[in-house]
């Protein structure tokens, strides 16, 4: 019996032994050290996590960084995720969406060497950027793309969670839609009210298609993961939906008639890049359609459903809302 | 009549009786094994399995943090344990301990945001106990069923669960939670002002400890309501082996219909163990509120009534056992970030791996006492 346990020892020791590298530790390679956490929806949410850890990864690619990334899966994993870089003195911590806001307040006053990033969120102290996007101007003129390219007259939002900041998309895209169409119908709805609404498809393609059912012929989503049922309804139905975040045109070709794009893959890219050459500055970086922090995505997959003049046009509103000649309504302003 | 050793009474699980000894060897034999088989999955999946053990290691023991975030995290798996542990031992599956301290817990904020705060100790005090009560009532409702009418309490536990969550969620999003914000949670029933937290609250260990010299960082935030899941440790010990109520919960539990021919009552018992049990899983309520972040937050809860029926199992339904039980899930818990992130392939679930083979080979314990038998010639 001993030689059978000895026997089993040693074929263990023979198994683990070659996949050792003790001490490949992180901090040994002397470059910067960046570390990102997601928010619940996960970094394959091809839209709003995708679109940052597109940026990172850039990001890590261009310049001598250590990247680490890891996603917090439930809401009480995120603040010991944060916390888990900072401990191991991370150089920049990335937290993705406002759910992070309250938690990097406070890791950031405990941590004050170590630079923060949020994104969608504001915390005032000198050691964190706040990345936020002007939401509405983007959606604007997606919306005014819905408004001339719908033939129902009749077009749907569908939020993901019904809160403030999903309030600036759907307030955009409403206001866009009549500039281009004043006897438009916008529908809205509302996946949920808390952190699951980010990822229940399902009722996001009930949602879809409840709208679709009541004649909306174009779909607006901000719903990160629900907002794949979207895509789906539309897929099914023969109807068009509309992307956000990222580019997400490529995700059903011929149904996604554009996409608002948040880029949040530059703002994240900018600021590992602010990092790298030693200017982090704390504090707001407005994105909007100025610097093209917010947009709407044009490329191979959509350009067939987009007429020339309409892209004239919304050319024209672009220049105009940067101008100031149009004004369009901050739903978190009020 | 009165038996005061744990020992001495069966296990659920084993048809005979072990020495206290012997008791912690196979549990300690299932969790180095379950290490061991993690490790190879490590191995598997392409990543060190040492550097795994280091990082285990580093981030549990290696810091202040470390430790006082373990400890953190095992105060409501001790609570849950228990609770676990006291049904168990008359004979009850509570598995809606995640619903009673969620009710627990909200009722905790509730307390802290409707009584003025003129006196803030009362008021901790008054939202503790609601904490207890509230946890209590809980699950003494799926207690009176089963008595009464026989419903079992596997389906009306669990089921309690979601009905649980439904409640707070609405009462939090339509009546508790401030104007406009996006996350689902109430206000706040402690802030900071100039520097000090105001309103109910309980003392962080930061505070405890630095009179004695001893420079536990402020950030952590292990309370005193980790000491109270140690007095409850106690507690629970002397109650059920050394009072007469604790004795007859234990009968009904290993014999009802043999209990009740000695004249103790079934019905009361149940209801007993059940009460007892949601008060101690609402006591989550009280390190999760009044220790931690000062309001009700939808989600706060990682699952620790569900974990606390492996603690308890793990450790035996003894309050010891589960003591040390939380510890390591505690442990687990802390180190499964820091596997997650500093190794390429491994996921945090690899911790939700180890401790279902822990679980696992503590099941199937009879089996291994037949290998360790033969092994050691029949000592064991």
């Amino acid at each position: 019996m001993m030689k059978k346990l000895l026997l089993i020892t040693v074929i263990f020791a023979a198994l683990i032994l070659p996949g050792c590298k003790i001490g490949a530790s992180d901090a040994a390679s002397g470059k910067l050290r960046v570390g990102i956490v997601f928010d619940i929806g996960g970094k394959d949410d091809k839209s709003f996590n995708a679109a940052a850890w597109e940026g990172v990864k850039r990001a890590a690619q261009e310049f001598p960084i250590k990247l680490r990334d890891v996603e917090p899966g439930e809401p009480t994993s995120i603040e010991p995720s944060m916390r888990a870089f900072a401990e191991r003195g991370y150089d920049l911590i990335i937290g993705v969406g406002f759910a992070q806001a309250p938690i990097m307040m406070q890791v950031a006053k405990d941590y004050p060497n170590i630079h923060f990033a949020i994104i969608d969120g504001a915390i005032e102290a000198p050691n964190v950027a706040s990345l936020l996007f002007k939401e509405q101007e983007g959606s604007f003129l997606v919306g005014y793309i819905a408004g001339k390219t719908t033939k129902s007259d009749r077009i749907g939002f569908v939020g993901g969670m019904d809160i403030p900041l999903i309030h600036k998309f759907e307030t955009g895209y409403e206001e866009g839609a009549k500039y281009a169409n004043p006897k438009i119908q916008v529908f809205q709805n509302y996946v949920g009210i808390n952190d699951s609404a980010w990822n229940n498809p399902g009722k996001g393609k009930e949602l879809a298609k409840a709208q679709i059912e009541r004649g909306a012929d174009i779909i607006f989503q901000a719903a990160g993961n629900s907002g794949l049922g979207v895509f789906d309804a539309a897929e099914e139905t023969n109807k068009l939906a509309i992307g956000v975040d990222a580019n997400q045109n490529w995700v059903k070709p011929g149904f996604i008639l554009t996409s608002m794009m948040k880029r949040i893959d530059v703002a994240v890219y900018n600021t590992v890049r602010d990092l790298v050459a030693g200017k982090f500055v704390g504090g707001v970086h407005m994105n909007g359609l100025e610097n093209d922090g917010v947009g709407y995505a044009l490329d191979n997959y959509n350009r067939p459903l987009l007429p020339q003049t309409v892209l004239d046009d919304v050319e024209r509103v672009k220049k105009e809302i940067i101008a100031g000649k149009i004004k369009v309504t901050d739903a978190m302003a009020k | 009549m009165k038996d005061s050793s744990p020992s001495n009474s069966p296990s659920p699980f084993l048809p005979f009786s072990l020495s206290p000894l012997r008791e912690l060897l196979f549990p300690l034999i299932a969790v180095v094994a379950a290490f061991l088989v993690g490790g190879i999955i490590v191995w598997m999946v392409g990543d060190s399995p040492l550097l795994v053990y280091e990082l285990f290691f580093s981030s549990v023991f290696g810091s202040l943090d470390g430790i006082g975030y373990t400890l953190f995290y095992a105060t409501p798996l001790i609570f849950t344990g228990l609770a676990v542990a006291v049904a168990f031992k008359c004979g009850l599956l509570n598995i809606g301990a995640e619903g009673q301290l969620t009710m627990a817990a909200f009722a905790t904020a509730w307390v802290g945001l409707t009584l003025p705060h003129t006196n803030p100790y009362l008021v901790t005090l008054l939202a503790m106990m609601a904490a207890v009560v509230v946890g209590g009532l809980w699950s003494g409702i799926p207690g009176v069923l089963k008595a009464k009418f026989g419903a079992h309490e596997v389906i009306t536990t669990i089921m309690m669960n979601f009905i649980a969550v439904g409640i707070v969620t609405y009462l939090t999003q339509y009546y508790y939670k401030r104007q406009g914000d996006p996350i689902l949670e109430t206000l706040p029933i402690a802030e900071l002002k100039d520097g000090a937290l105001v309103g109910p609250h309980l003392p962080r260990m930061h505070a405890l400890l630095a009179p004695l010299g001893i420079n536990f960082p402020e950030r952590l935030p292990l309370n005193i309501a980790f000491l109270l899941a140690l007095l409850m440790c106690v507690l629970v010990y002397v109650f059920l082996w050394k009072t007469k109520w604790g004795y007859e919960l234990r009968a009904v539990g290993i014999s009802g219909t043999a209990a009740e021919y000695g004249g103790i009552s079934i019905t009361r018992n149940i209801i007993l163990a059940m009460l007892i049990s949601g008060g101690l899983a609402g006591m989550v309520g009280i390190n999760e509120v009044l220790g931690y972040r000062y309001r009700y937050y939808d989600g706060f809860s990682a699952s620790y009534g569900f974990t606390g029926i492996a603690v308890a199992l793990l450790g035996r339904n003894h309050p010891v056992g589960v003591f040390f039980a939380a510890l390591l899930f505690g442990a687990l818990n802390r180190s499964s970030l820091f596997i997650d992130i500093f190794t390429d392939n491994v996921s945090k679930d690899w911790v939700v791996i180890l401790q279902a083979i822990i679980i696992l080979f503590v099941a199937c314990e009879a089996v291994f006492r037949g290998g360790a038998k033969r092994l050691l010639g029949g000592k064991v």
